[in-house]
């Protein structure tokens, strides 16, 4: 039996909120600059176990900064990051990795001369692992994982192609799966339907549910495509020129003044613009 | 051509034809002794193979981190001339045998690996290829200067040993051995973290690999089996001086014929150096002005035409540019001409 097979949209609904307790991940006063460009100014961030959460804003805003600084790929200029609790500041990304955060690109990264076979099992999880167990073939534990996940997000028939040969919109579901090889417990997308037709979409919008109700992932989701937030979303935070400009359900964001102000100008927008 | 293809996959004749070989190179000394009147095999044909192995070795081991890991290491000779030297300073300065001074020789090649690797591999392309360029050129120096030590430029002399097949036969099992460590190895998961390495660095440490610890790993890996090459070389060469041991051309000899023979891939460097080692053979004796620049045009050849090497030509001919042509030539178009079955771009 398939441990992803998926539920019924029904069961399927998205949990209530956890704004309580102790954050899954936090940022405090991250800043970021490049050079003389403040990236982002002093983000203060929390995301909440078991949520799932939009990160949104215009073009350059700093979403993908943020994301490459909770991920530890860029070093933040001033601030901190936690994750379970632990200060991840100084940490390397693998050794975010091995905590049980894992994240896909805006610019997909998959092994594009290897398999996606071989793409997934380079994505076990290897915190703990000791070296000479690396010089071994991967356990049957890893392989049928590898499998059970490939199978979970269609890629069955094209598990022994090159990844560079798949379709954009398969290598995302591929980097997805890639994301979820480890077990890990926090997510984070990087517009993950950039470049994806509506079918495929909705089908990783499926296996988002599927992961947070049965599974008890969070995710955290950059994106564009704020029907898709909205959807998912408990939560909804908005940066703007590398600052929190609101934050809340998406609803609320969706009417409020300064979002519209900051995606469509002093005139506002229809909402069909969105 | 596709049934031949089918054919030679189901009865593994290339597992097959390889070990005959590797036999016959085992065999192929016996008759000095068993029909040594008849001197079929000469001491420099023992000789000539001799270093057609250590080249192998030579560029198995470049393959590892260039290959594999796609760190072009541009000074990679430098452990060849390490395990030289510490062997040979073993034994002539103190007067060990062989076999511990060759030990030494190769475990300062490796342990040099870890220092300068820890350094240099956070470097990323040309910048690693030319830090490591420069250490090279360092150690030769140093290599000179540390005279009561070295022998400085003079060099140094040590005890003849001029046993061919002897030699002979400890360079064909380090290269078998090599090169069966290298098959070996990409089917591990660390094998397969390096490729990923080269494919994407931080997606692969984004993906919880430490890919310093394991660049470091198979940089010293590679630079302990070049040391024992470098130390076998100066036992059989009798004398070393910083200009022979440390030349630059060794490096550069490497990255071309693993390239040619096709960089990440097993087969690659074994067929690289063969193939250019025959062909030098052939340029020297018949065109001894122009080899340097024969070698020069096909490296860039190479480069411009089919950079997956002699493998990747072998493996989808429609993915180099040589290939490409030749399926119009034959007047098929590039894809119908050739219609690989192959995915994977390592053997």
């Amino acid at each position: 039996m398939n441990p992803f097979a998926l539920p019924t949209r029904e069961e399927a609904t998205p949990p209530a909120p956890h704004p309580e307790g102790a954050p899954l991940l936090e940022g405090r006063n991250v800043t970021k600059f490049f050079g003389g460009l403040a990236a982002l100014s002093g983000v203060d961030f929390a995301l909440y176990p078991n949520e799932i959460m939009g990160l949104i804003g215009p073009n350059g805003s700093g979403k993908t900064t943020l994301f490459d600084c909770l991920t530890r790929v860029q070093h933040v200029s001033a601030g901190e990051i936690y994750f379970k609790g632990a200060n991840i500041t100084d940490y390397k990304p693998y050794q975010v990795a091995h905590l049980g955060l894992a994240r896909t690109f805006q610019v997909i990264r998959v092994y594009k001369k290897l398999t996606v076979w071989e793409n997934m099992l380079l994505s076990r999880q290897w915190g703990g692992l000791p070296m000479r167990k690396k010089f071994h073939a991967p356990p049957v534990e890893t392989e049928d994982r590898a499998r059970d996940l490939v199978s979970f997000l269609l890629l069955d028939r094209v598990m022994d192609e090159q990844a560079g040969n798949l379709s954009g919109g398969q290598q995302r579901l591929l980097e997805i799966g890639m994301a979820l090889m480890p077990d890990p417990d926090l997510i984070l997308l990087d517009e993950a339907t950039s470049g994806v037709n509506p079918t495929l979409i909705e089908e990783i919008k499926d296996r988002i549910r599927t992961l947070n109700a049965q599974y008890g992932k969070a995710f955290l989701l950059v994106e564009h495509n704020i029907h898709f937030i909205s959807d998912l979303c408990s939560r909804v935070f908005v940066l703007n020129y590398g600052q929190k400009l609101a934050e809340g359900s998406p609803d609320e964001i969706m009417e409020n003044e300064d979002v519209i102000e900051a995606y469509f100008g002093a005139d506002g927008g229809d909402d069909d613009d969105w | 051509m596709h049934t031949l293809t089918e054919f030679w996959k189901r009865y593994r004749l290339g597992p097959l034809l390889l070990i005959l070989f590797v036999l016959f190179l085992f065999l192929l000394p016996l008759p000095r002794w068993l029909a040594p009147e008849r001197k079929l095999v000469s001491n420099s044909l023992l000789f000539s193979l001799t270093q057609l192995f250590m080249l192998v070795t030579l560029a198995s081991d470049w393959n590892m981190t260039g290959g594999f890991t796609g760190y072009v290491d541009f000074g990679h000779a430098v452990f060849f001339g390490i395990g030289a030297y510490g062997t040979g300073v073993m034994m002539a300065k103190a007067g060990w045998p062989f076999v511990p001074a060759l030990v030494v020789g190769a475990v300062a090649a490796a342990v040099f690996a870890v220092l300068i690797g820890s350094a240099t591999l956070r470097l990323k392309g040309p910048y690693f290829s030319i830090a490591m360029l420069g250490t090279f050129v360092a150690m030769r120096e140093i290599v000179r200067v540390l005279r009561p030590i070295t022998g400085g430029g003079s060099g140094l002399t040590l005890p003849p040993y001029l046993n061919r097949p002897l030699f002979y036969y400890v360079t064909l099992i380090l290269a078998v051995l090599v090169v069966a460590f290298v098959w070996w190895l990409r089917r591990t998961q660390f094998g397969a973290t390096l490729v990923a390495i080269r494919e994407d660095e931080v997606g692969a440490e984004m993906r919880g690999i430490n890919t310093t610890l394991h660049k470091i790993t198979i940089f010293w890996i590679a630079a302990f089996f070049t040391g024992i090459v470098g130390a076998l070389w100066a036992y059989q060469n009798t004398f070393i001086d910083p200009d022979v041991v440390f030349f630059e051309s060794r490096t550069i000899e490497l990255v071309m014929m693993t390239m040619l023979g096709g960089l990440g891939t097993v087969a690659g460097p074994v067929i690289g150096v063969t193939v250019i080692y025959w062909l030098r053979d052939v340029l020297w004796s018949n065109f001894l002005q122009f080899h340097l620049l024969v070698e020069g045009v096909l490296l860039i050849v190479i480069v411009l035409f089919f950079p997956e090497g002699i493998m990747g030509l072998l493996h989808d001919p429609s993915a180099t540019s040589l290939g490409r042509l030749w399926g119009r030539y034959l007047g098929g178009g590039p894809k119908d001409a050739y219609q690989s079955t192959e995915t994977e771009t390592s053997v």
